[in-house]
């Protein structure tokens, strides 16, 4: 069904925009973002995806290759270091999905869900930098400084962007029936 | 549980986790060791970083826009104590040139073709941040094709704020000094005192609570006052000599108390770059 649906534009647009404000976010407001001792991550591309998952109905986006590709994307061109978000991105997918299926799909179960994303993502990240040297700091002020932030961050994204994007998503889904 | 570890799923996962940290671990070390990424993830990068212009122009002007009304309220003032110092310069300026000239004269008589203050200078625009807390690295809109490699100095605003980690093409990465990564800010610098001595040593750290650099086991016996000016020292060959650092913060002895150990508050604010000068060595 994606291949007839207009989602088959709105997505992939909707993903690049995400995806590179991600990094304009975070030069424009850096003073704020990255003020000492915290440190909050934009996570808009899992944003997108995760929200493109709750409101495909029965559009089914292939998200687990869209999610690759961009974390391939996201490791060449914003870190340097390739394999980690390659492989993450669609893990976030699949444990979205996994934990979909034990709720109905309402507002706040979705915030938990992204809630739970969001701590597996900085986690992983933070656990495989740690193994390869990148970061060296203690996992509690990890905890304190950068999960927190970065958590409360990306609530504000969801509660902010939530109902845009579902309209988004509802209008595209209408002209695809009409 | 049973079924999410079934044989063909725990096979793919172990499969990716390999391949995942085999790739990471790849990258590191391509990227320490080798002056250019691999050629398909330049032209990645380079594909990429034209794309990202289409968000990334537009978000920047209107940051710009906003900075220069939020400058424009205190412009009046601004103008007032510039005008002052614009006399100053102008003088300076001349003498400046004049001493260039003489410079190069000099250089002639001794047949000294490029010294380590002989540079050329870059200039290029941040496109993006990378949005991560790990890794404070910036990207810009200039690569190899204009003359950039791979460890040179990056300047913005007054002074030095990092070096390039990654060239690309038409972009590169620039690695702040307030990266984690220990690598990132170790330039050779030195201290000059009123007396005319200088101390040399090495950028060993960066700390995060004051946005100090740290300059540690100095040794020597000079006395370094609070204000005195910190430039790099030329030394090691990559990094042209007086590049400016920034000023002496305080002086403290090392946990050890047999050597100094000196803070240096940055002449830059790392958080607010837009423009950026790359500078390379003449040779």
């Amino acid at each position: 069904m994606y291949r007839l649906s207009r989602l088959r534009y709105i997505f992939p647009i909707g993903l690049f925009v995400a995806f590179f404000l991600d990094g304009s976010v975070s030069k424009v407001f850096s003073g704020w973002l990255f003020s000492y001792p915290y440190s909050m991550v934009s996570h808009l591309v899992i944003l997108w995806l995760v929200l493109a998952y709750f409101f495909e109905e029965d559009t089914k986006i292939p998200l687990v290759p869209f999610a690759a590709v961009t974390g391939l994307i996201f490791d060449l061109y914003y870190s340097g270091i390739i394999g980690l978000f390659m492989f993450l991105f669609p893990l976030i997918i699949a444990l979205t999905k996994a934990l979909a299926k034990y709720f109905t799909p309402t507002f706040l179960t979705v915030i938990m869900i992204f809630f739970i994303d969001i701590t597996c993502l900085e986690l992983i990240n933070y656990f495989a930098y740690t193994i390869i040297g990148v970061v060296n700091s203690s996992f509690g002020d990890f905890l304190i400084y950068v999960l927190a932030p970065t958590l409360a961050l990306n609530l504000v994204y969801l509660v902010v962007l939530y109902l845009p994007i579902r309209s988004i998503f509802v209008r595209a889904m209408q002209q695809k029936n009409s | 549980m049973q079924k999410f570890f079934s044989n063909r799923r725990l096979v793919i996962i172990v499969v990716s986790l390999v391949v995942c940290f085999g790739l990471m671990a790849g990258s590191v070390a391509v990227r320490n060791k080798r002056a250019t990424p691999p050629i398909i993830q330049q032209f990645g990068n380079d594909v990429v970083g034209f794309a990202g212009a289409v968000i990334a122009y537009p978000v920047n002007a209107v940051q710009g826009g906003f900075d220069s009304i939020s400058e424009l309220m205190n412009a009046y003032q601004e103008n007032q104590l510039l005008k002052k110092q614009v006399s100053d310069l102008a003088q300076v300026k001349v003498r400046d040139q004049t001493l260039a000239k003489e410079n190069q004269q000099l250089k002639k008589e001794l047949k000294l073709n490029n010294s380590l203050t002989d540079y050329t200078t870059v200039t290029a625009s941040v496109l993006t941040r990378t949005p991560s807390s790990w890794q404070n690295q910036l990207v810009i809109n200039k690569g190899q094709a204009a003359g950039i490699s791979k460890n040179m100095p990056v300047m913005s605003g007054a002074g030095l704020i990092g070096r390039v980690s990654e060239v690309n093409k038409t972009n590169s990465k620039v690695e702040l000094l307030s990266d984690s990564n220990e690598a990132s800010n170790r330039f050779a610098i030195q201290i000059s005192n009123k007396q005319g001595k200088t101390v040399n040593g090495i950028i060993t750290g960066y700390q995060k609570a004051t946005g100090q650099l740290i300059m540690g086991q100095v040794t020597s016996k000079v006395k370094i006052t609070k204000g005195s000016k910190v430039i790099t020292s030329g030394m090691g060959g990559v990094t042209p000599k007086g590049l400016y650092v920034g000023k002496v913060a305080r002086v403290t002895k090392d946990d050890y108390g047999l050597a100094k150990k000196i803070y240096i508050k940055p002449a830059t604010n790392f958080n607010n770059i837009n423009i950026v000068t790359v500078a390379e060595l003449d040779s």
